[in-house]
């Protein structure tokens, strides 16, 4: 997928470069907004598919949003001291920041509702965090605890992250580290969305 | 707020209209749609007169918008597993341990 990400991104950009225009690029341009309800549908159905998800909930309790809380609040506070270093707004450096590594959601969803720059930090800087995590996890899980492993991976946890939870953490860590997946992939874009309704 | 309504009642298509049957067709169209909308925006940085310009800027915003969020929620979850988490995974390690012996 990331690949899949990069080839399109890249291939986008020298299109536009180019000013190529033809009946296929402009169809996709038009119907943005209708493509991004189709995606945001499918997501969703994702979501409404774990059940498991509920069952856990019943047994781990609140401490199943110990991990997900901390992911959450950090991302927003890192989010907001962004903001004032960048020059952004507040509700911008909050919003990009609540991509919490989900980086094609958070880069199409808020360029489409802030405009393609920030909608670029939100996609580059969500990528990077997944990079970060995935590569960061062995030393993490070494000089830290294994839950932080998670918390650097965000809403990745569930998926891309989880092959380095399993070898470099414990059973109990990759339990926290799905379920912390699932609960932070549904916040995205709520955040993102309460970040623009003020 | 129309997406998060479209997602809501996705969730409940997922809950209880659709098997596990439509998984892969589903992670198929959720890629299919990701590509597109990547490609269109793409598109659209490249349309920028000045895209080389701000390219780099975009960069450096982009590496601390990575950097403070990922940094304080590591560090906010260590505070936080540490007071209510880690007890019970030292009292696993700790069983684990002597099963071993």
């Amino acid at each position: 997928m990331l690949i899949l990400a990069l080839i399109a991104l890249i291939t986008g950009i020298l299109c536009g470069t180019w000013n190529s225009d033809n009946i296929i690029i402009s169809a996709i341009s038009l119907h943005k907004n209708l493509i991004l309800y189709i995606l945001m549908f499918s997501v969703g159905i994702s979501i409404g598919r774990h059940h498991e998800l509920i069952r856990k909930i019943k047994e781990y309790h609140i401490k199943i949003f110990i991990i997900p809380t901390g992911v959450i609040l950090g991302s927003l506070i890192g989010g907001i001291i962004c903001s004032f270093i960048t020059g952004y707004s507040v509700y911008d450096g909050a919003a990009v920041s609540s991509g919490l590594g989900w980086y094609s959601l958070a880069g199409i969803t808020i360029e489409n509702l802030s405009g393609v720059q920030l909608g670029s930090i939100a996609f580059l800087s969500n990528l990077m965090r997944e990079l970060f995590s995935f590569f960061s996890i062995p030393i993490i899980s070494k000089r830290l605890n294994y839950y932080c492993c998670i918390a650097a991976a965000g809403a990745t946890s569930e998926d891309t992250t989880l092959p380095m939870m399993i070898k470099y953490t414990n059973e109990e860590t990759v339990i926290f580290s799905v379920l912390n997946g699932v609960i932070c992939s549904a916040f995205v874009p709520i955040l993102i969305s309460l970040c623009y309704s003020f | 707020m129309i997406t998060l309504c479209v997602m809501c009642l996705g969730i409940i298509a997922g809950r209880y209209f659709f098997s596990d049957k439509f998984k892969t067709a589903n992670g198929l169209l959720q890629t299919i749609c990701t590509v597109l909308l990547i490609f269109s925006m793409g598109v659209t940085l490249g349309k920028k007169d000045n895209f080389f310009d701000i390219l780099l800027s975009l960069g450096f915003d982009s590496f601390l918008f990575f950097a403070f969020p990922t940094a304080i929620s590591v560090i906010l979850v260590y505070f936080f597993s540490n007071r209510l988490l880690c007890d019970r995974k030292t009292n696993e390690t700790d069983d684990f341990n002597q099963g071993d012996q």
